[in-house]
């Protein structure tokens, strides 16, 4: 889990009055045959700002970073990086501005180390030999991968490899950095690593564009949520704005068992206690401990517990069944991810 | 954050251009690792020109022709023409490949994300391969001479290098061509590969343009490829001097060019086309 901020937003960082965002899409679509992967998407990223960019598989958030980075244009719509539009920038330009770390892992020469990679790049981005060796270094220390500089890519795990993928995403000092399912497939530790490099880039005054279909992962970590479902935008907000879209609170119940007293029968006296705040329901084993509390709009857990034990009923422990994040992302998506 | 003397310079031609060594660089380290293929190429090299010099027993030397007053013999004659098919084949095919190659491994995006033109990159995607490659051609001629007595004219070396480079310039060009196509419709390389068959048939390659089929000898006419090797024999065999080389250059060049032109804006099409397309990943 993240380690860098256990509430649910970090400060978001302030906005300079009359300095332009970033980034800006103004409302792009982009249609591939008779699908279409973004429909009228519009969202502003800001200097030092993480912003999640939230989905299911298909969704399209690749299809906007793509977009973004000018690998694939927009049907219609306009894309703006730091004020200027694509179309008024040349490539080259355009390119200086951007920094991506693809979500696939073969984007690197695999004979290579991943310091010639690094310093492949690096040249390409017009730094002469020296400097690029020298950049590639300071990247490959800010990852952590300099003990493996030498090494060639082939032999990279798979975390070390999305390591020297965001390497080279900040190779140069892009005021804009795109990060695609960064996390997906890697061990918990591995993905805290990316998150903290994403969190200090952004520190460093980069805006950070995270697209991710890890729910559990943007709380504490991004500033700001854009959640996408079949290329619309269906929210656009604060972390806790996203959680307050949470149709309803479930959790987990734990009860203290009742010398003589059969456990079923705790159920119902617990459906009786809390009858204006929530609904208990029915243990999938009538002999099982846990019972499922719900409850109602407006109802407190706080007061649903004092129910419970004001009924002779002990509560051992509760804890939520699924985060009112996940409850939000499912309400907003339909509850469906391809 | 990167110091101010690390900045990127601004694009200028120069700076384009001082990105080249850098392609250079990542393929020679690549084909470093690969230096048992590198052996082995060479041993196929040696072992084609026996084959050839085997076979040369065979022909009537009076079949041959005679250039610069000097009766060739057919390991003479066929060694130039493996210099420029292989040159030819090997140009195609790593011009072709090397976008496609770049898109299956993955890394053609990560190119197109940096600052760089696509000259820079459709140049710097081949440019290890334009150095090796007349390296490699001269090696064979180097093999004939050393270990098969074919007699060259030193004299006719710088002329014969300046034929090949404008030939690789043709060759460049339709490989781009090639490149787009393979791009825009994923497959396509055994319909190139059967086209550069045709037209080394149709040239006087292996064996001389009045032995071919008249189908062939008609396509030999207008054949780059004979225009090449009949400049390249005129000074290597004939001992022709810059003013002959010059003859062919003349003819050659501005086929190069068109060539050139041609495939550099069928790339350029190619990559708008996979843009809106969205599918430049895709393989």
């Amino acid at each position: 889990m993240v380690k860098a901020d256990t509430s649910d937003a970090l400060r978001a960082p302030q906005e300079k009055v009359g300095e332009p965002p970033v980034a800006e899409l103004q409302g792009v679509s982009r249609r591939f045959g008779d699908r279409h992967a973004l429909r009228g998407v519009s969202l502003q990223i800001r200097s030092g700002e993480i912003r999640a960019l939230l989905g299911p598989n298909g969704a399209g958030k690749t299809t906007l970073l793509r977009v973004l980075s000018g690998l694939v244009q927009p049907t219609t719509g306009d894309v703006s990086v730091e004020g200027v539009k694509w179309r008024d920038l040349s490539e080259r330009e355009a390119r200086r501005l951007l920094g991506l770390m693809p979500s696939g892992d073969r984007t690197f020469y695999l004979r290579m180390s991943g310091l010639e990679n690094l310093v492949f790049f690096a040249r390409l981005h017009g730094l002469s030999r020296q400097a690029a060796l020298h950049r590639a270094r300071a990247c490959l220390h800010e990852v952590d991968l300099e003990d493996a500089a030498r090494l060639s890519v082939s032999a990279y795990s798979h975390g070390m490899q999305k390591r020297l993928s965001f390497a080279r995403a900040i190779l140069v000092d892009a005021p804009l950095l795109m990060i695609d399912e960064a996390t997906h497939d890697l061990d918990p530790a591995s993905a805290d690593r990316v998150r903290q490099l994403a969190i200090d880039r952004a520190s460093s005054g980069s805006a950070v564009l995270w697209a991710t279909q890890r729910v559990d992962e943007i709380r504490g970590f991004a500033h700001r949520v854009t959640l996408l479902h079949e290329g619309l935008v269906r929210f656009d907000g604060s972390v806790p704005q996203l959680m307050a879209k949470a149709p309803g609170r479930t959790h987990v119940v734990h009860l203290r068992e009742i010398p003589g007293q059969r456990k079923s029968a705790r159920a119902e006296i617990a459906r009786s206690a809390l009858e204006s705040l929530g609904s208990i329901a029915s243990p999938l084993d009538p002999e099982d401990d846990y019972v499922v509390l719900s409850l109602l709009e407006g109802a407190t857990l706080g007061r649903a517990v004092t129910a419970l034990e004001s009924a002779g009923l002990e509560v051992l422990s509760c804890r939520e069944e699924r985060s009112d994040i996940e409850s939000a992302f499912l309400a907003l998506t339909g509850g469906t991810g391809r | 954050m990167i110091d101010a003397a690390e900045q990127p310079s601004r694009w200028t031609v120069i700076e384009e251009i001082r990105k080249l060594p850098a392609f250079l660089r990542r393929d020679f380290l690549v084909a470093w690792t690969y230096r048992l293929a590198f052996v082995v190429d060479w041993v196929n090299l040696f072992g084609q020109i026996l084959v050839f010099s085997l076979v040369g027993r065979l022909i009537d030397p009076s079949t041959l022709p005679v250039i610069g007053g000097e009766q060739v013999t057919y390991v003479e004659f066929v060694v130039t023409g493996i210099a420029v098919t292989t040159l030819l084949q090997i140009s195609l095919g790593r011009v072709v490949n090397a976008t496609r190659e770049e898109q299956l491994m993955g890394t053609l995006e990560a190119l197109l994300m940096t600052p760089t033109s696509q000259w820079t990159i459709q140049v710097g995607l081949v440019v290890y391969d334009l150095v090796y490659v007349p390296i490699r051609t001269i090696g064979i001629v180097l093999i004939a001479v050393l270990l098969f007595d074919a007699r060259i004219h030193a004299s006719g070396m710088g002329p014969a290098i300046a034929i090949l480079l404008v030939f690789m310039l043709f060759a460049w060009g339709v490989g781009m061509l090639g490149a787009a196509l393979v791009m825009t419709y994923r497959r396509g390389v055994n319909v190139l590969t059967f086209a550069t068959s045709i037209v080394m048939i149709g040239s006087n390659a292996y064996v001389p343009v009045d032995v071919l089929p008249s189908w062939a000898a008609w396509l030999a006419v207008i054949n780059p490829v004979t225009f090449a090797l009949d400049g390249l024999r005129g000074a290597l065999l004939g001992g022709g001097g810059w003013q002959d080389a010059v003859d062919t250059i003349v003819i050659l060049l501005p086929i190069a060019l068109i060539s050139l032109l041609v495939g550099g804006m069928s790339i350029k099409l190619a990559l708008a086309r996979e843009r809106r397309r969205g599918t430049l990943g895709l393989y």
